[in-house]
């Protein structure tokens, strides 16, 4: 980030539950949860949103969408994680 | 009062401790590192120093490897100890240390370790991490959630919880105070007689009002043995494996940790697991000789062909049954062992061998 900048960065993450969801989206939000890594108490405040939340799914073609992520998805919990990443944008106060 | 006058403005020294994942050394590869003493805070430990302001000061901080502290807890005890020797702390504070049962038996060591010198400890835990169930009565801890997530309100729970035992006050019971019950009664004045007291919650209960008992019942676990096998040349023998053991290539997507399900897979006709075939997808332990070598450690089929072979055993079951152990909580960790139970007696298995993770 201090090589390319804020600007036009998301994050995108590819998580495969709520809690790891959570955990990443944290740390490059409001810090590193956990504290153990070199983000605790960084407050990067970027943009982050998991893959399969829709609106980065909608922006994929949906053939390379299904060929790559869409076997994936169909094991996890969508629901959960789109909420949990939701959640962790809507207490980033940080953007 | 007056200890706690006494204490007013004074700046505590606080040693912490961690594990290596949270002291920054690495995760399960690193988790026999043996007990290094760092100056100042590290990983969480600058959470519990902003959580501390001036009030105390992370002097120190222990890091043990996860798996060195489990299996010498002789050894790391020493080192602990004389870490505490060298930093002279009013208060020390371990973990926290969530679910994971290893750096919660670690936690419980430095504890434990520093109350034997007089100093006041606090910790933080998931409330069936197994060191909670181990050491109760010695914890003072904080209860978290199961992941790190919650890391910072558990070391602010810890250093509010810690402040007051280095000032010197009493604690009051748990469920006000926030720690863990840890199965203490003590003799207090209350206002009211206890027949008084009795009436109100009995009428809070016939009014459907909320209430607590007075008494908190420890609801401990009662596992019936189950009962010999009196002829193991007879008996059919089943294999339950914590350890983690698929067909490579992992094809029900067994997960590493927090697992809710356990898969069985035939080993009909097979004498040895070969590194070909099987792998271990624990995430608990360092699984590069199973999966690189021999996972018959972890599930010691030859071993149990051979007793087959020589008569010392009826037969083998022809599944065995693998799921990993570690995060997950007690309450699922019996459903699952309920359910392959069903299966085994249903089957006619005399007795289950399991090998933990």
């Amino acid at each position: 980030m201090d090589r390319i900048g804020q600007e036009d960065l998301v994050v995108l993450l590819g998580t495969p539950t709520p809690e790891s969801s959570k955990l990443y989206a944290m740390t490059v939000t409001e810090g590193d949860p956990s504290w153990a890594g070199a983000l605790a108490g960084e407050a990067l405040g970027l943009p982050v949103y998991h893959i399969i939340e829709p609106q980065i799914r909608d922006q994929i073609d949906s053939e390379v969408y299904k060929a790559e992520v869409g076997v994936a998805e169909m094991v996890l919990d969508s629901e959960e994680i789109s909420a949990t990443v939701s959640g962790v944008r809507a207490n980033n106060t940080g953007n | 009062m007056y200890a706690r006058e006494e204490a007013a403005g004074k700046m505590f020294r606080i040693v912490h401790y961690v594990n290596q994942f949270f002291g920054g050394l690495g995760g399960e590869d690193k988790a026999g590192t043996t007990a290094q003493v760092r100056e100042g805070p590290v990983g969480p430990g600058r959470l519990l120093q902003q959580a501390l302001g001036d009030r105390g000061e992370v002097v120190a901080t222990v890091i043990c490897g996860d798996d060195y502290v489990a299996e010498n807890e002789t050894e790391a005890g020493h080192a602990i100890d004389e870490a505490l020797e060298t930093f002279k702390p009013d208060l020390v504070v371990a973990g926290p240390a969530f679910d994971a049962g290893r750096y919660g038996l670690g936690c419980a060591l430095m504890c434990r370790t520093a109350q034997a010198r007089g100093i006041p400890a606090v910790t933080g835990m998931y409330p069936d991490n197994a060191a909670v169930i181990t050491h109760r009565r010695e914890l003072l801890a904080v209860p978290t959630g199961a992941d790190a997530t919650e890391m910072k309100a558990a070391v602010f729970a810890m250093a509010e919880l810690g402040l007051k035992l280095a000032g010197g006050e009493e604690l009051g019971p748990a469920a006000e105070e926030g720690y863990l019950p840890r199965g203490v009664r003590r003799l207090v004045l209350k206002d009211r007689v206890g027949y008084e007291r009795a009436l109100d919650m009995l009428l809070a209960r016939v009014e459907g009002r909320r209430f607590a008992s007075e008494v908190q019942v420890q609801q401990y676990e009662k596992v019936p043995p189950a009962p010999t096998i009196d002829d193991l040349s007879r008996a059919k023998i089943a294999i339950v494996v914590s350890t983690g053991i698929v067909p490579r290539g992992n094809p029900d997507s067994m997960v590493s940790a927090f697992s809710l399900e356990s898969y069985r897979y035939s080993i009909e006709g097979v004498d040895a697991l070969e590194v070909d075939d099987w792998e271990s997808v624990h995430g608990g332990f360092n699984t590069r000789i199973l999966n690189a070598q021999n996972p018959n450690y972890a599930l010691p089929l030859p071993s149990l062909r051979r007793l087959e072979a020589d008569g010392q055993i009826g037969r083998i079951y022809p599944y065995f049954f693998s799921t990993v152990g570690n995060g997950t909580a007690v309450g699922p960790a019996r459903e699952i062992g309920r359910r392959i139970a069903e299966e085994l007696t249903d089957a006619k298995v005399d007795g289950a061998l399991e090998v933990a993770g």
